[in-house]
């Protein structure tokens, strides 16, 4: 595997990347002026201490918001320009999130949490189950797909929140710190499934954690303070 | 989202939510069943009525002094003034009336009949010419022979009497030629008319046919006939009144500005009384389930809140994994839809319990066959209209799931 992914168009062009909240009479920029590229296939993560506007970028990245100023190109789309509608399209269809806190529906089972993506891209019924079901066995969770989230582990259901992630093929999976809730065992094992995926190139994978280890495992680490980037790493560039 | 999945997300809810489902359906349900209840009852005894006005025969009107409802005093004193009917009036309307198939007289009272030392109160008692029993509703005898144009002319003692008379007076003794004594009066029974069961707890059973001539006689002259007469045709029944009024307003010398001062009535006049006095039913009925739809609206709007706000998390998923606002707003008015839609459903079920139930109770009281249908019509707009409320009630808390910010929303724990 070489070091320097072979770059085949930019993913990701975010430029002067700002996000202000007005809190009562205050404004607060969460991030001020964040510019950089991803490119295609990459394993990146984006680390800082709370309160850093990792978060805020995350949301920005997944389309869950837009900035207050700047530009945000995801696959040569324009996002920062895109109504609510327009960006729910996006994220169905780029972004793969998978949650600290997994997010699974709780009273729907592993195939139907899977589901549900499928569900708002309007695929009929027949190719939603088999496309979940080829989804969950990539996370060896194929003899699980009627358990509810309450009746698998923590890692089990991390594993379903990674293939719902991944049943709609996007172009980048973004996982908000998806070890934070799992013991060290299990988290390791969900840090070789994102290893695996990437290894097969199955998307682009961006990471958001706050710890050092987690961040290891990527090949370039963003470091965010204050809103802006403090450091881009390359491992072994 | 497609609509499939929304109602599957839906009934998702409802039933986890079962208690609480149906709590929130009451007021929609009380509301429903209320409708559908009153209107196959209304129909219903609609339809009893109209069997037992019309079994009156509905080419049968009836010549009497004074209508049968009075509405006002100034009717009423103006009532009183007016010329008894008697037996000439009858002859009149016999010869006068051509379109006629039938004409009779009667006239009645209420009195004790005794055999020996056995009694039965309050027999209708009733002088009659041989055409009252093929006049209108048609009685036949179980035995015996009806009166004949004879037994009138000569005011002979004798008399046909109901079941009732035969099981409380005779038992298994076999009345016929026996002697009866009705007010002190001995009459012969000649006959026994068929049973015919009651209307409305009232038995169509205890009476006595006597000749109109004998009745005069135990009774006195005083009190008005009824005279009664079937039309040879329905097609006729119309002319046949109009030459019975013409024949009346004649008699009367009355000229063509004064009003009739008598009465012709028909069973529709009856019906059209009762249609009245169940308009209002229906109008009571109207505003008490328009308010318990209203209510019943307010509570599934105020649950529908709850259940948004329960699942804001849900909704967050939902948005991220890219659900349009759309999709959002669907899910919930649609969630909204099925809950109230559930309990139009169980108000039909409630409603057809009580058709039902009053059926059989008022089938079982009274001895009659008493059905109160539900009908198709009012199952359709019953669902039709909880949807509505359903959807109406669902707007504002839908629109408000549907505008969160997925950002804030996922942030929700």
């Amino acid at each position: 595997m070489s070091a320097e992914p072979v770059p085949s168009g930019s993913v990701i062009v975010a430029e002067g990347l700002w996000r202000t909240y007005v809190m009562g009479t205050e404004e607060i920029h969460a991030l001020r002026g964040v510019s950089f590229t991803i490119e295609h296939g990459e394993y990146l993560a984006i680390m800082g201490p709370s309160g850093s506007g990792k978060s805020t970028l995350m949301n920005l990245i997944g389309c869950l918001d837009t900035p207050s100023r700047g530009r945000y190109v995801l696959q040569g789309k324009v996002v920062s320009e895109m109504d609510d509608d327009e960006l729910a399209g996006i994220r169905n269809r780029e972004i793969g999130f998978v949650f600290q806190t997994f997010n699974l529906l709780p009273r729907a089972t592993a195939l139907h949490n899977v589901e549900l993506p499928l569900v708002y891209a309007g695929v009929p019924r027949e190719e939603r189950i088999e496309r979940a079901r080829e989804a969950l066995e990539r996370v060896d969770l194929g003899d699980r797909i009627t358990h509810k989230p309450n009746e698998l582990s923590g890692g089990q259901r991390q594993r379903v929140a990674v293939a719902r992630a991944l049943v709609m093929g996007p172009s980048i999976l973004l996982a908000d710190e998806p070890t934070g809730n799992l013991d060290t065992v299990t988290g390791t094992e969900i840090m070789h499934l994102f290893e695996t995926l990437h290894e097969r190139g199955d998307a682009t994978i961006i990471l958001v954690t706050h710890e050092n280890e987690i961040a290891e495992h990527a090949q370039r680490t963003i470091h965010i303070r204050d809103g802006q980037i403090e450091r881009d790493e390359r491992k072994g560039a | 989202m497609p609509f499939k999945e929304a109602i599957a997300v839906a009934l998702h809810s409802l039933r986890a939510n079962k208690l609480r489902s149906f709590l929130t359906v009451l007021g929609i349900l009380i509301g429903v069943s209320s409708v559908i209840a009153v209107v196959a009852i209304t129909e219903g005894l609609d339809r009893y009525i109209s069997d037992q006005v019309l079994a009156l025969g509905s080419r049968s009107f009836r010549l009497q002094k004074q209508p049968d409802i009075i509405t006002s005093n100034d009717e009423w004193s103006e009532m009183i003034k007016r010329k008894r009917l008697d037996l000439r009036d009858f002859e009149t309307v016999q010869r006068a009336c051509s379109l006629c198939a039938d004409v009779g007289a009667s006239m009645s009272t209420s009195a004790t009949v005794k055999r020996g030392r056995l009694r039965q109160k309050s027999v209708r008692v009733m002088g009659i010419t041989e055409a009252i029993p093929r006049i209108g509703a048609v009685r036949d005898l179980d035995q015996g022979r009806q009166l004949v144009p004879e037994d009138i002319e000569a005011s002979r003692r004798v008399a046909v009497i109901g079941v009732d008379l035969v099981e409380a007076l005779f038992g298994s003794v076999d009345p016929m030629g026996k002697q009866i004594d009705v007010d002190g009066h001995r009459l012969k029974v000649v006959g026994v008319a068929e049973k015919k069961g009651s209307v409305f707890g009232a038995s169509q059973d205890n009476f006595i046919w006597t000749p109109i001539t004998t009745f005069r006689k135990l009774y006195g002259p005083r009190n008005s006939i009824t005279i009664q007469a079937e039309a040879a045709s329905m097609a006729d029944f119309e002319a046949a009144q109009d030459q019975v009024r013409m024949a009346m307003r004649n008699r009367r010398h009355l000229t063509y500005r004064e009003k009739d001062d008598f009465a012709i009535e028909t069973g529709e006049s009856i019906m059209e009384l009762w249609q009245t006095a169940t308009r209002g039913l229906y109008v009571v009925t109207l505003v008490v389930t328009a308010i318990s739809l209203l209510i019943g609206g307010i509570v599934v709007m105020n649950i529908m809140l709850v259940s948004v706000t329960e699942r804001i998390q849900e909704i967050g998923i939902r948005k991220a994994l890219g659900a349009r606002r759309g999709d959002i707003l669907r899910q919930f008015l649609v969630e909204s839809v099925v809950l109230s839609g559930f309990g139009g459903l169980l108000g039909v079920l409630g409603a057809a319990a009580i058709s039902l139930g009053l059926a059989a109770v008022l089938g079982g009281m009274m001895g009659l066959d008493f059905s109160a249908p539900v009908r198709p019509w009012a199952v359709t707009l019953a669902l039709a209209v909880s949807s509505v409320v359903g959807l109406v009630a669902g707007i504002y808390p839908a629109s408000r799931a549907a505008a969160l910010d997925p950002v804030d929303a996922l942030r929700k724990e």
